[in-house]
C-alpha cells in the first residue's frame, strides 16, 4: 500500500473519532437530565434571557436540527462563551493548551527515557534483584492516586527542602533566559509526578515484550554467530520489542491527559486541567465541554501522528 | 515465586484451545485455591481487602460520623487524634473510616454495572457477528478518548451525588471490560462444542448463558478486580475535583477539602492517610488479580 493512502486512511480515522467525541458530547448534553441552556450560559440567568438564549442557539428546534447547528458551530471553532470570564471558550482554552502540551510531552519523554532502559535491564537480568524491584515499582506505580504522589513531591521538594517552586508555571518577575529557567524549574515536579504513575505500564510492557523477543530464533542465531550479548540485546531484540511499547503510548494518551488534569490541579499549573478544576467550582459548563472536546481532539491528533511515524519506522505496517 | 507481570490482554488470551472449557468446576477451583494459598502476596492482599470491607461495614462502631466542627483545628496526629484533625477540627481517622464505606460502595456498584453491561455486549458481539463490527468500533473509539474530562462534564451537568458517581464511572468503564471479555469470547464461539450446542438448540440465549458466559468467567473475575480498582481511582479523581457527594465522606473528598482549605501540603496528615487508604485498596486488588491469574494457570500448578 502506498504511503499517501496509508496517511489518508489514518487521517480519515482521526476525523471519524473526533466526530464520535462531538456526537457523544452532543447527546450527553441534550439527553441527560438538566437544562440544555446550562451548556451555553450561566445557571443564574433570568427566564427571558434563557428563552432568548434557547432561540439564539436553536435549542427550541428538533434534535436533529440542533445537532446540525452544533456541528456547524464547532467546525467554525465556536465552542460557546465562558460566562465567568465573558470571553469565547476557545480563547480561554487555547491560552492554556500550550502549558498542558508542555507538561504531558515532558512527562511522556521522561517516561520513555527512563522506562525503556529500565525494562531492558529488568528483562536482561530476569529474576534478579533489579527485575523484582522493577516489577514491584511497576505495579505499585499504577496503583497510586495521582494527587497523592504530587502532594508528596510538593511536600518534600517544595516545602521541606525548598529546592523547587510549589506551584504555577513560571516566575512573573523573570525575563529572558531567567524566564525559561523558571518555566523549567516549575515543570519538574508536575512532570515527575505524571511520569511516576505512567512508568509502571511502560516498564512492564517493555520487559515482557523484550523477554519474548529474546526467545526468538534470530536471537539464537545472533548468539550462535558469536555476537556480544549487549549488542544482541540493545540492537537486535530491543528494536523489535520497541513496537508494542510505541503502541502503548497511543493507548495511554487518554489516561495521561486524565492524570494531567489532576496534576495541574495540585500544582496550580495554568493548563487546561486546572481550567477544568476552576470551571467545576464555578459550574462553567461551556468551558467544561470545550475542554473535553479540545483534549479529545489533541489526543486523537497525537495518536494519529504516532501511528504515521510508526508506519514509517516499521515496514510491516505499510505492507499489511 | 509470584510473577508480578500484569497484562490483562495477555491474560485474556491465556486459555489455549487445548483447554477449551475454562469452567471453574469444583475440582479446578480447588486446584486454583491450593496454588493460591501458597502465594504470600495473594493472601496478604486478600486479608487487606477483607479488613477494608470489615472497616466499611463496622464504620458506625469504629468512629462517630465526622460532621460537627471541633475546636482542635489542624492538629497533627497524636494519641487523641490518631490521624490528626482537618481545618474544621474534624477527626481525620473518622473521615477515612467513613470514606472506606463510600469508596468501596462506589467501587463495587460501578464495577458490577460495568462488568454486567460490558460482558453482555462482549458475548452478544462475539455470538452475533453482525453486531461485532459495530461494538468493536464503539469500544475502540471510547478507549481512545480522554475519559476523565468526559466524566467531569457529565458529573457536573447531572450534579454531584453518590449515584451520579457510580453511574458515570460505570458508563465509561464498560468498554474496557468488553475489550477484555470479547477477545476471550471470540475464541470460545469458534470451538467445536459451541457448534455442537448449536445443533442441540436453536436458542442463542441458552448457548450464551450455558456455554459462553461460563467459559469467559475467569476473565470476568480478573476484570472485576481491575475495573473496581480503576473505579476507586476515577471516583477519587472526581471527588478531588469537587464532584464528589458533598454529604458523604469519601477519600477523594478529604483530599478535595484539604486542597480547598489550602492546608493540603502543609498539613501532611490530611493527604497521607486517605492516600494510603487508596493505595492499599487499589494495590491489594491488583495483586489479588495477579495471584489469582498465576494460580489459575495450569503451568504454575505443575511445580
Amino acid at each position: 500500500m502506498p504511503r499517501s493512502s496509508f496517511i489518508l486512511r489514518r487521517l480519515g480515522r482521526a476525523v471519524f473519532t473526533i466526530w464520535f467525541a462531538v456526537t457523544v458530547t452532543f447527546l450527553l448534553l441534550r439527553l441527560l437530565p438538566g437544562d440544555p441552556a446550562l451548556a451555553v450560559a450561566s445557571p443564574n440567568m433570568t427566564d427571558d434571557a434563557r428563552a432568548a438564549l434557547l432561540t439564539q442557539y436553536g435549542l427550541d428546534k428538533p434534535l436533529i436540527v440542533q445537532y446540525g447547528l452544533y456541528l456547524i458551530q464547532l467546525v467554525q471553532g465556536n465552542f460557546g462563551v465562558s460566562f465567568t470570564q465573558s470571553i469565547p471558550v476557545m480563547d480561554v482554552l487555547l491560552q492554556r493548551l500550550p502549558w498542558t502540551l508542555l507538561l504531558t510531552v515532558s512527562a511522556l519523554v521522561l517516561t520513555t527515557a527512563i522506562g525503556i532502559p529500565l525494562g531492558v535491564l529488568a528483562a536482561s537480568k530476569r529474576g534478579g534483584f533489579l527485575d523484582k524491584l522493577v516489577q514491584v515499582i511497576g505495579v505499585t506505580g499504577q496503583s497510586i492516586f495521582v494527587p497523592s504522589i504530587g502532594v508528596l513531591l510538593l511536600f518534600v521538594f517544595g516545602l521541606t527542602l525548598r529546592w523547587l517552586p510549589i506551584g504555577g508555571a513560571y516566575d512573573t518577575d523573570a525575563y529572558g533566559a531567567a524566564w525559561y529557567g523558571s518555566v523549567a524549574s516549575h515543570l519538574i515536579l508536575p512532570a515527575v509526578s505524571l511520569m511516576l504513575i505512567q512508568l509502571g505500564s511502560y516498564v512492564l510492557t517493555m520487559r515482557s515484550t523484550l523477554i519474548d523477543a529474546l526467545g526468538e530464533d534470530y536471537v539464537t542465531l545472533a548468539k550462535a554467530n558469536g555476537l556480544p550479548y549487549r549488542r544482541i540485546l540493545w540492537k537486535h531484540a530491543l528494536r523489535n520489542a520497541l513496537l508494542p511499547t510505541t503502541t502503548l503510548i497511543g493507548l495511554q494518551l487518554g489516561f495521561l491527559v486524565g492524570g494531567a488534569v489532576l496534576t495541574e490541579t495540585v500544582f496550580a499549573y495554568p493548563g487546561i486541567g486546572r481550567g477544568i478544576y476552576e470551571a467545576v467550582t464555578q459550574l462553567d459548563f461551556p468551558v467544561l465541554q470545550g475542554a473535553f472536546l479540545l483534549l479529545a481532539i489533541t489526543v486523537v491528533l497525537a495518536n494519529m501522528l504516532t501511528d504515521i511515524v510508526y508506519g514509517f519506522l516499521d515496514p510491516r505496517v505499510k505492507t499489511s | 515465586m509470584t510473577s508480578l507481570e500484569f497484562d490483562p490482554a495477555a491474560t485474556a488470551g491465556m486459555s489455549t484451545p487445548s483447554e477449551p472449557v475454562a469452567t471453574e468446576s469444583g475440582r479446578a477451583g480447588l486446584a486454583t485455591w491450593r496454588v493460591f494459598r501458597r502465594e504470600p502476596l495473594g493472601i496478604a492482599s486478600l486479608v487487606i481487602l477483607a479488613l477494608l470491607i470489615v472497616v466499611a461495614i463496622a464504620a458506625p462502631l469504629l468512629a462517630p460520623y465526622p460532621a460537627s466542627y471541633g475546636s482542635d483545628v489542624l492538629k497533627p496526629p497524636s494519641l487523641q487524634y490518631v490521624f490528626g484533625t482537618d481545618s474544621l477540627g474534624r477527626d481525620v481517622l473518622g473521615e477515612v473510616i467513613w470514606g472506606t464505606q463510600q469508596s468501596l460502595l462506589v467501587a463495587i456498584a460501578a464495577s458490577v454495572i460495568a462488568i454486567a453491561f460490558g460482558t453482555l455486549v462482549a458475548v452478544l458481539g462475539a455470538y452475533f457477528k453482525k453486531l461485532d463490527g459495530f461494538i468493536s468500533v464503539i469500544v475502540d473509539l471510547t478507549l481512545s478518548l480522554p475519559v476523565l474530562p468526559l466524566m467531569i462534564l457529565v458529573a457536573a451537568l447531572v450534579g454531584p451525588s453518590t449515584a451520579t458517581i457510580i453511574a458515570v464511572v460505570a458508563a465509561f468503564s464498560w468498554p474496557e471490560v468488553t475489550r477484555l471479555v470479547r477477545s476471550q469470547a471470540l475464541t470460545i464461539v469458534n470451538l467445536p462444542y459451541v457448534d455442537a450446542a448449536r445443533l442441540m438448540t436453536t436458542s442463542p440465549l441458552w448457548i450464551i448463558s450455558r456455554h459462553i458466559v461460563p467459559a469467559v468467567t475467569p476473565v470476568i473475575v480478573v476484570s472485576v478486580v481491575v475495573t473496581a480498582s480503576r473505579a476507586v481511582l476515577s471516583a477519587a479523581g472526581l471527588a478531588f475535583l469537587g464532584l464528589g457527594d458533598p454529604t458523604t465522606w469519601s477519600w477523594g473528598r478529604i483530599l478535595y477539602e484539604a486542597q480547598q482549605s489550602g492546608a493540603m501540603s502543609s498539613a501532611w496528615w490530611l493527604t497521607l492517610f486517605p492516600s494510603i487508604a487508596i493505595l492499599l485498596l487499589v494495590l491489594s486488588a491488583t495483586l489479588l488479580s495477579i495471584a489469582y491469574n498465576d494460580a489459575r494457570n495450569p503451568r504454575n500448578r505443575a511445580r
